[in-house]
């Protein structure tokens, strides 16, 4: 073995800063989902007929769109770095890539339609 | 000084010969406030002169002496048995390979060093004397100086073991010292080189290096403002 440093022309800044940004994003997301759905309660039991309440004001969509896109981003973002401390190989970081791509595409088309849904379902 | 009963396992490997390294247990006395360095002299002068293991200075300055005691990596010339009880397991360090015994190539190790170009790039006319540094200055590398190229860090470095190709702990803490200090000129070239997936990125904060580094140098701490500076340095 007489591996040298390999320098590879792709750096990691962008995707470095972007990791951090949306863990930050994703933190405000969540103390916002804490206060609107925990704390305005004032007492009132966290259940379903609570939250299907909410669903129908103007923010619902719009918060659970953005903490789609920041989780989703941050999740995958993160894996990605993972994956490529153990993949070397074009092929299969190719193949990895587009793997994670798939999924960040489907589960982005799965949870906008799941939102839409939700915001504009009639509650009996 | 009283004896004690310790006993040895050390992780022997002679390529050509061992299909893949073994272990080889030692049993003798030895005194209570003995390294392991100690420890290892006992065996090669009085058990086994086929043992090879690094040693120099015996005063914890040189590096050569780094090894994986008990599954930690410590200097063998400054650790006494006694912080690790009387049962002792004695490997080489990780994910280098091993020449014989204990004794790993570093070769890729000091590679990866000259890379980040460490050393003083100067691109002003030198000073008549010495290049003066405010206390600021100085205290802006830091510790960072201390490193002592044991390679113990980089050998702790979960991200090192998978990407032979990855910079590590060590040459990155080395470009830190560069990069930060105020008579240096060769920040842009070393931040752009160490800018890479291979580079300052493969560094996850996992701290093993610092929990490693003999000196207890912050290594991830100056990791971690390496990669800020890159991040400013590129936008």
């Amino acid at each position: 073995m007489n591996k040298d440093f390999k320098q590879t022309s792709r750096s990691g800044s962008l995707a470095w800063l972007l990791q951090r940004i949306s863990a930050v994003i994703l933190f405000i997301l969540l103390m916002l989902h804490f206060v609107t759905y925990h704390f305005l309660g004032k007492g009132k039991p966290v259940n379903y007929h609570w939250v299907m309440s909410k669903v129908g004001n103007w923010w619902f969509p719009l918060l659970q769109f953005m903490f789609l896109i920041t989780a989703l981003y941050h999740g995958l973002n993160g894996l990605w770095s993972v994956l490529e401390d153990y993949t070397t190989s074009k092929t299969w970081r190719l193949v990895w890539y587009s793997l994670l791509l798939t999924v960040g595409v489907v589960l982005l088309f799965v949870g906008t339609l799941t939102i839409i849904k939700l915001y504009t379902l009639k509650i009996a | 000084m009283a004896k004690i009963d310790i006993s040895v396992k050390i992780l022997r490997y002679l390529p050509g010969k061992d299909e893949k390294p073994r272990w080889q247990l030692f049993q003798f006395a030895i005194e209570d406030e003995a390294t392991i360095l100690d420890v290892l002299n006992e065996i090669h002068w009085q058990h086994d002169g086929t043992l090879s293991y690094r040693r120099s200075c015996r005063s914890s300055i040189c590096g050569s002496c780094a090894m994986k005691v008990n599954g930690r990596n410590v200097l063998a010339c400054e650790t006494p048995i006694h912080r690790f009880g009387t049962k002792l397991k004695i490997e080489p360090l990780s994910g280098f390979s091993i020449i014989k015994d204990l004794v790993v190539d570093l070769e890729p190790f000091f590679a990866k060093l000259k890379r980040i170009k460490p050393y003083l790039i100067v691109d002003k006319p030198l000073p008549d004397k010495e290049f003066i540094q405010s206390t600021a200055e100085l205290q802006a590398i830091g510790e960072s100086t201390l490193c002592i190229l044991c390679a113990a860090c980089s050998a702790a470095c979960p991200s090192s073991w998978p990407n032979q190709d990855y910079l590590g702990p060590a040459a990155l803490l080395k470009a830190y010292r560069f990069v930060f200090d105020s008579r240096d000129d060769g920040s842009d070239e070393r931040l752009e080189i160490i800018n890479d997936k291979n580079g300052v990125w493969r560094c996850h904060t996992i701290f093993n290096c610092m929990e490693a580094c003999p000196k207890k140098i912050k290594i991830t701490d100056y990791l971690s403002r390496l990669k800020v500076k890159v991040v400013e340095n590129s936008i």
